[in-house]
């Protein structure tokens, strides 16, 4: 299991297409992908859990995941919000 | 939820409005309530400060506040003296009635609010619990999907991609109704009763892969969902698998966790040809049959048996 914390920057949070990008990247993966604000825990291979976490600039995410192709995931989604999902 | 302090009631936010105003005290606000425990101080201030629990909320009704009023000031200075030198959280005075000054001043150097509501005590107290307990009540929030299945409360769990939405979606054009998908908040708000309700912001908001994200309210009307429903039993949708044995009688009950309390369980192999929205209606209405005391394996168990004695008596 890997675990990292993240806080978001971008202007607009994590709406419909961000989460989208990191569902899609999710999916190819056979780990489990949990995405923690709050301590609500949501499926990062949900769109609508995603959603969900009602993300915004300045929140603090936990990003864990156990499995195949954890390391990889986890360190693709991190990118993924450090560089506001301008990838 | 973050810390739930006294000014959260002043500040008039919830469902209910238990119509307090702040007479003083205000330095004691930013306590934090703790327990929705409260107390009449009626023995205490006649005097019996035995087992006097003064880190509840007081609830000064009618009859504490006539006790107050007869008092000579001698006797109001010696029960207040001693009241107060206990840490009291806050005081609370119902039927609108404004305690004496000697009082609030003892409150205000002391940083305990004192509020004051229009309602009467037996109201106000109903009110007061129901509005604590549900803050209080244990909540998480799980990936699944919550479906009213013939008045019953099904939650659907599975790894994601397995067809939990794809399920509802079919279950609510039978004419089922959806509470929440793919992300339900359960609240413990009895020992025995587990409250389902979607997320806020996804509100009835379902997504189907090939179609994206649907308003499943706008599409299929008002009367395909609904905000909460107790969750009455649990399906997890797996993946068939060959190796694995399923229930083939249903004789033993299986029981999912969910904040202690056990909730009826079964799991429902999936696979291409498997119609799982008919299976799921029929162990909604199987799980009904079992409330109102009618299990069907154990009574065909029974009968079978029944039969084997009169049978191999001849």
């Amino acid at each position: 299991m890997i675990e990292k914390d993240v806080v978001v920057n971008s202007d607009a949070g994590i709406h419909a297409r961000p989460a989208m990008m990191i569902v899609r990247e999710a999916m190819k993966y056979p780990c489990e992908i949990t995405l923690i604000k709050d301590n609500i825990e949501a499926d990062g291979k949900s769109i609508m859990s995603v959603l969900g976490l009602a993300i915004i600039s300045g929140s603090k995410l936990t990003i864990r995941a156990s499995g195949e192709g954890e390391t990889e995931l986890v360190s693709y989604i991190l990118n993924l919000i450090e560089n506001d999902f301008k990838i | 939820m973050g810390k739930l302090t006294l000014r959260y009631f002043i500040e008039g936010i919830g469902r209910i409005d238990l119509q307090l105003r702040l007479l003083t005290g205000e330095g004691g606000l930013d306590r934090e309530i703790k327990s929705g425990e409260i107390n009449r101080p009626g023995l205490a201030l006649a005097g019996f400060f035995d087992y006097f629990a003064y880190e509840r909320i007081q609830i000064f009704g009618k009859g504490e506040a006539a006790f107050m009023t007869q008092l000579s000031y001698e006797n109001k200075i010696k029960v207040y003296d001693e009241f107060f030198s206990y840490p009291v959280f806050c005081c609370i005075f119902t039927y609108d009635f404004k305690p004496d000054n000697l009082f609030l001043e003892y409150a205000e150097k002391r940083n305990i609010p004192v509020f004051i509501s229009k309602r009467g005590t037996t109201r106000f107290i109903t009110l007061f619990v129901h509005v604590i307990d549900e803050i209080f009540a244990e909540s998480v929030t799980l990936h699944a999907t919550l479906v009213d299945v013939f008045g019953v409360g099904v939650l659907l769990t599975g790894k994601s991609g397995i067809g939990k939405s794809e399920t509802a979606l079919e279950l609510i054009e039978r004419g089922h109704r959806l509470v929440g998908d793919d992300m339900v908040i359960v609240k413990k708000i009895d020992e025995s009763l587990l409250m389902g309700a979607g997320s806020e912001i996804l509100k009835h908001h379902i997504e189907i892969r090939g179609i994206g994200i649907i308003n499943v309210r706008e599409i299929f009307g008002i009367r395909s969902v609904r905000n909460r429903k107790r969750i009455e039993m649990v399906i997890l949708l797996e993946e068939w698998d060959s190796s694995t044995e399923y229930d083939r009688l249903g004789l033993d009950e299986k029981k999912y966790t969910i904040l202690d309390i056990d909730v009826p369980y079964i799991t429902v192999p999936v696979r291409p040809g498997r119609n799982i929205p008919i299976i799921i209606e029929t162990a909604a209405l199987n799980q009904r049959l079992k409330k109102v005391g009618i299990n069907s394996a154990r009574e065909l168990d029974e009968r079978i048996k029944k039969w084997i004695i009169t049978e191999g008596g001849k």
